[in-house]
């Protein structure tokens, strides 16, 4: 067990082992025009520079909306999509770089667990054969008959009855569906699993047996997670460190619970603060940072920090032209390890500035002018095709 | 920017816009028994009222608005009951007098809005559509105006979006298109089926905020159908459990919230993660809703209940009505404090 060098904010004195260094990890995906000859016209840049650590044994949380680029995050680091730029050392060893059958060999480490069940579970094969199959890929069991004590175990794992085995996906209901995806993720013994939107199909009640399932199995195997999820609050009751991402880029890094007690990053606040709260009383008190606009287009990210078309403590310095860098800010209270990329942390935080109404609306036509020109890109192909 | 607390109980007094009693759908299936999808629901709306039906899939919550709109398929289902709006029952309207009504009187916001606007039809068009066939304003009259309901939903640089198609907007402009069309004709009632599932929280919140400010405005009757209880917290007066197509518990939000006596209401609120409490483990309800016992004769979440006793999986439980609360069940959870 290799223990890689890496630059850990904070973490004196027993410093948590890393299992995944993510180094400056680029996903840019070209924008293709032309009926015969295809020509690049643009690349989507939807995660463009991004540095974590996961530490061995917990649950880093990916955050953030559609179309940030969490998912393609969480894909870039098993390789499924090859990163554009960057590094993803897993163990000691640099995933990215990796080819062929080392990569194959490698892939039993790291597993992946999908948003919806039904369409990443073959409907033709039987749970029995679906469990096996990545077994005799990576020479853990010769054979079904082989592997069956294993497989006992795997399903009294994920809470689901033996006579399973010779069932097919689509006689499941959804909940369990998912309890066949996470057995065949951990068929293999991975040491991390990445959990891309594990419960987001899921009805509220079932949501809440799965999330008990991946807490009881990451407790028994020592598993590492990398969930990455839309819902806040699904993410804070699983994670112990949260990433928020906006366009492509990590904004803000802390604790589950620092990052909720002391969000830093404006984003990070209007996010926090839109989510709905079961409790009338919460709802009637709280204030709400209503955004105005929407995401803008990843083929066509702002300047500068990459949120100041909606923010509502935007400057008129720095925040247009220089892009803020993660950073530990020196504010009271503010722990160790609680990275934020925003130039102005400290004013926000001191309450020096305020946030304006006024210049946030004047910004937002043209950020959706940018939105819309983009989605015209591939609009006026078809039609040309 | 930020939207303070709302404090609504307006309209309190006044006559119900909407009246569903004893709604019943059942679809028949081929060789196999019918299902009753929705199953005796009765529930009203007075203006300026917003109300929550709340479940998970399947317990018939989408059905019953269907219901109420007359969208549901002439063949192979049965919609019995009646649903009263200002003294006419919709169920029994032709279909012409209902097209009349839907759009102008009651209007509807779907879930996915990609699916349910016209791919092929500029947005500002869509709108125009709603005004030219309920108020026989011409096209040219009606563009302005679509221009005008754009606007008021929030959409930055109407007069260049009315010429958009859908799939030149993004998610939240397109939910915000959809509830211009709704508003066009000034509806009394306006049905939300999962307005804002499809949609990012930040956005999410943009939706709700719009929503709540029409229903204080206008006086504009809400009826909100939706899974997440967050939602619900937030924005509706009074709400409504449904499981298995049947109301389980009623009340308003407050007491609901604060003191839910129905199991499952009770489970539901347990089983979401929160994100203002430390991370304590959740308590699921065990099972699925295929479990479901027949409401002939059974309670139907009995098999999934945290405290069944013996006559729940032999009689069936009425809708106690109490103190403005209504409850379905033999054993209720003690109010603890």
């Amino acid at each position: 067990m290799t223990t890689t060098e890496h630059e850990a904010p904070g973490a004196a004195g027993t410093e948590p082992e890393v299992l995944v260094d993510v180094q400056g990890v680029k996903v840019h995906f070209p924008i293709k025009a032309g009926v015969i000859l295809d020509r690049v016209i643009g690349y989507v840049y939807a995660v463009d520079g991004v540095d974590l650590t996961i530490h061995k044994g917990e649950t880093y949380g990916l955050v953030g909306e559609s179309g940030c680029g969490k998912s393609t995050l969480g894909r870039a680091i098993l390789n499924l999509e090859p990163p554009t730029d960057g590094k993803v050392i897993f163990d000691g060893v640099d995933i990215a770089s990796l080819k062929g059958e080392a990569l194959r060999t490698k892939r039993q480490d790291i597993q992946m667990v999908f948003q919806d069940p039904l369409s990443s579970l073959d409907p033709r094969q039987s749970v029995e054969s679906l469990l096996v199959e990545g077994m005799q890929a990576h020479g853990l069991a010769k054979n079904a008959k082989e592997a069956r004590p294993r497989l006992r175990e795997l399903l009294k794992a994920v809470g689901l009855p033996v006579q399973a085995l010779s069932k097919y996906p689509h006689e499941f209901s959804g909940g369990q569906r998912q309890r066949i995806g996470i057995a065949r993720a951990l068929s293999v013994n991975p040491k991390l699993i990445v959990a891309d939107e594990p419960v987001s199909a899921l009805d509220v009640s079932v949501q809440a047996q799965v999330i008990n399932l991946l807490e009881d199995l990451q407790e028994e195997y020592g598993l590492t997670y990398l969930v990455v999820a839309h819902d806040l609050a699904v993410v804070r009751h699983i994670s112990d460190r949260i990433g928020v991402m906006y366009l492509g880029s990590l904004v803000e890094e802390a604790a589950a619970a620092d990052l909720y007690a002391q969000p830093l990053h404006p984003y990070t606040r209007a996010l926090l603060s839109a989510v709905p709260i079961p409790d009338p009383d919460v709802e009637d008190s709280r204030e709400q940072i209503l955004l105005t606009g929407d995401l803008p287009s990843p083929s066509n990210p702002p300047s500068g920090c990459r949120f100041h078309t909606r923010c509502p403590w935007r400057q008129e310095t720095r925040c247009d032209d220089e892009r803020p860098q993660l950073r530990v800010v020196a504010i009271d209270g503010v722990v160790e390890g609680h990275r934020v990329a925003c130039h102005w942390a400290e004013q926000i935080e001191s309450g020096e500035l305020q946030p304006h109404a006024v210049k946030a609306i004047a910004i937002d036509p043209s950020a959706s002018d940018t939105l819309g020109g983009d989605l015209m890109g591939p609009a006026s192909l078809t039609e040309a095709l | 920017m930020t939207s303070p607390a709302n404090d609504r109980r307006k309209g309190s007094d006044t006559a119900p816009l909407l009246t569903v009693d004893n709604l019943t759908v059942t679809f028949q299936r081929r060789g196999q028994e019918p299902f009753r999808a929705v199953d005796g629901v009765s529930f009203s709306v007075r203006p300026g009222q917003t109300v929550g039906l709340v479940g998970e899939s399947g317990c018939g919550k989408s059905v019953t608005s269907l219901a109420i709109m007359g969208l549901l398929p002439k063949r192979g289902n049965q919609v019995t009951g009646t649903v009263d709006y200002e003294g006419t029952n919709l169920l029994t309207l032709s279909d012409d007098d209902m097209r009349d009504r839907r759009g102008k009187d009651i209007a509807m916001v779907f879930q996915d809005p990609l699916s349910s606007l016209n791919p092929v039809i500029p947005v500002g068009l869509q709108v125009t559509e709603v005004l030219e066939r309920h108020r026989g304003i011409k096209r040219k009259d009606a563009m302005p105006m679509a221009a005008d309901l754009l606007k008021r939903v929030g959409i930055p640089d109407p007069n260049r979006r009315i010429k958009d198609y859908p799939h030149q907007m993004s998610g939240g402009m397109r939910q915000r298109a959809l509830i211009a069309i709704a508003l066009a004709c000034a509806p009394r009632l306006l049905i939300a089926d999962e307005p804002t599932t499809a949609l990012d929280v930040t956005i999410q919140a943009q939706i709700l905020a719009l929503l709540k400010e029409l229903v204080e405005d206008t006086g504009t009757a809400l009826i909100m159908i939706t899974h997440d209880l967050g939602v619900v917290a937030g924005l509706c007066d009074e709400v409504n459990v449904l499981y298995g197509g049947r109301i389980v518990e009623r009340g308003d939000r407050h007491p609901i919230f604060r003191e839910p006596r129905h199991p499952y209401t009770n489970g539901l609120l347990g089983s979401i993660p929160r994100l203002d409490t430390v991370g304590e483990r959740l308590t699921p309800i065990p099972g699925s809703v295929a479990d479901n016992l027949p409401w002939d004769h059974a309670c139907a979440f009995a098999p999934r209940c945290s405290q069944p006793v013996e006559v729940c999986t032999t009689n069936t439980p009425t809708l106690e009505e109490s103190g403005g609360r209504a409850l379905r069940c033999f054993n209720p959870v003690e109010v603890a404090r």
